[in-house]
């Protein structure tokens, strides 16, 4: 049943390795900003009561740093799909008509296509840079100990986790996708959505810097296990039962999202008007 | 006066296809404000934890990051053609047509469209910069409020000119629009003071890429009175008249070499 959504996948992952320029042109543009947030981090942690061996929110400023490259290698590997904006041209070009008469559901090959991708990147990218940093940062005793055999627990559950993220943030494009059904273009919504992912995912800073009341909200929201959660994992700073609590509240929130998605799209297609087609 | 004219003719006919999309529009406004309440927000919960960030209060930060928006805003108003350019009108080919008009080319770009996002920018900017303003006591005087509004303006020229100049390699390589990229993200590190920078950093965005001297320095100068304000303004008045030209003599040699698809 699910052999029909293979070519989608493979494509996903053709398409990604098509555009390696652009990739190394996003890595020169992370670098200037992972460089920045270092410098701005060092400088608070100077500044902060404490001095420079002050913990922050339970944070030291190695395991800021740390977290602030593994955050941003994380988002790379996992937020790669197009899915709103190839549901924006469907819906432009009116070509979003051929797929409602084909016997593929909308939502699945683009669930397909982002795992294909997600497949690649970790594969070309994840793995080579996850371990490159880790090294990197473990033997500058970046990261808190890692003791080694509940590491590799650790890690299983962050693959685990990656996968939710992946997950979770094509069901959140799609859905932001399908709204454009009502607004015929995707800009606006577009940064709308990256704009909360990266704020409420804990992207921006980590979310135990947001006071009590909101963190505690945010906490149950989908979009800390988008980038804060896994990234957390994989250091070691969530024991396994806090692990496990993420995962649980991912997994809740996929199976919820998916079947928002899939109301939405059963009144939004309503709305369809082909342009010409 | 006929440039005045047309300007204001072409400008016109771009805000009218702006707003075939208005819901996109509105949503775009609103997570523009959103974006920024974000990051603002995510500034102030990290200053909470800190006394101040190497010297500066919270206001003197809120200050620094609603000013760097005022330079950033009035670019984004007139120039926002000029990405097009960098990642598809070049390539694409589309540009034949300007190119078979009596008018430079470069000036058609600037009239192209003209971005009311750049609005927003701007109010919120000032709004920052105002209520920061009034939880900071410094002696306001004459020179630094000049030397804020030379910064603005004149800075706006520079960030154009590096646009236009970038832009401009599109006409050689195709595409340059990554290169515009990576240029203009350095405006996000003038956002903060540039003492949280080490050394050779600070240098580069005064020297090289000169955020830091219409950005940083001016609002040191109100601030602390850390430079002379005239000495200031005449430096970014010098640098933006440099820019500029050299934006506009790398624009006419590059615009010769474009080459139409044909179609």
């Amino acid at each position: 049943m699910l052999k029909k959504y293979r070519p989608f996948l493979r494509a996903g992952a053709i398409d990604t390795m098509a555009y390696r320029f652009n990739i190394l042109v996003w890595a020169v543009i992370t670098v200037c900003q992972v460089a920045c947030l270092v410098f701005l981090w060092l400088a608070v942690y100077r500044s902060s009561a404490g001095g420079m061996d002050a913990e922050i929110h339970g944070f030291t400023y190695r395991e800021m740093i740390a977290y602030v490259v593994l955050t941003t290698i994380f988002n790379f590997v996992t937020f790669n799909n197009d899915t709103l904006w190839n549901i924006n041209t469907d819906i432009k070009k009116g070509t979003v008509g051929n797929y409602l008469i084909k016997p593929i559901s909308y939502r699945g090959k683009f669930a397909a296509t982002s795992l294909g991708s997600l497949l690649t990147m970790t594969l070309m990218f994840g793995l080579p840079l996850y371990t490159a940093a880790l090294v990197t940062l473990g033997s500058l005793g970046f990261l808190p100990d890692l003791s080694f055999p509940a590491f590799f627990a650790h890690l299983g559950l962050f693959l685990l986790a990656g996968l939710c993220a992946s997950l979770l943030n094509d069901v959140i494009a799609y859905i932001f996708g399908v709204l454009c059904f009502y607004t015929s273009s995707g800009w606006g919504l577009n940064s709308l959505k990256e704009t909360l992912v990266a704020f409420l995912s804990g992207t921006l800073l980590p979310l135990a810097f947001f006071p009590a009341g909101l963190r505690e909200v945010v906490r149950w929201m989908p979009f800390a296990g988008m980038s804060q959660n896994p990234v957390l994992i994989l250091m070691m700073k969530y024991d396994l039962a806090e692990s496990l609590r993420c995962l649980a509240v991912s997994a809740a929130w996929i199976v919820l999202l998916e079947l928002f998605a899939k109301f939405l799209f059963s009144r939004a297609v309503r709305k369809v008007t082909v342009q010409g087609g | 006066m006929r440039y005045v004219h047309l300007y204001f003719t072409c400008i016109r006919r771009s805000m009218i296809s702006r707003l075939e999309y208005k819901k996109d529009t509105i949503i775009a406004l609103f997570s523009f404000f959103f974006s920024n309440l974000c990051s603002l927000a995510a500034l102030y919960f990290i200053l909470q934890s800190i006394p101040a960030l190497s010297g500066y209060t919270l206001p003197e930060v809120g200050f620094f990051y609603g000013f760097s928006m005022l330079p950033i805003a009035l670019d984004h108003l007139f120039s926002d053609e000029f990405w097009l350019v960098a990642y598809f009108r070049v390539k694409d080919g589309d540009m034949d047509m300007h190119f078979l008009r009596p008018v430079p080319v470069i000036f058609q770009m600037f009239a192209e469209t003209f971005q009311p996002e750049g609005f927003g920018e701007l109010i919120l900017g000032v709004a920052l910069i105002s209520v920061c303003a009034a939880n900071l006591t410094v002696s306001v005087t004459f020179g630094a409020v000049a030397v804020l509004c030379v910064g603005a303006v004149f800075g706006a020229v520079i960030i154009t000119s590096l646009k236009v100049a970038m832009a401009a390699l599109a006409f050689i390589f195709k595409r340059s629009g990554p290169l515009l990229q990576i240029i203009y993200n350095f405006s996000n590190y003038a956002k903060y003071p540039l003492a949280i920078y080490p050394a050779f950093i600070r240098l580069l965005l005064i020297f090289v890429l000169p955020f830091g001297l219409f950005i940083s320095l001016p609002v040191d100068t109100l601030l602390y009175g850390t430079h002379d304000p005239w000495l200031l303004c005449l430096a970014i008045i010098l640098c933006a008249a440099v820019f500029f030209a050299l934006a506009v003599w790398v624009w006419i040699l590059c615009e010769r070499r474009y080459e139409s698809t044909g179609s």
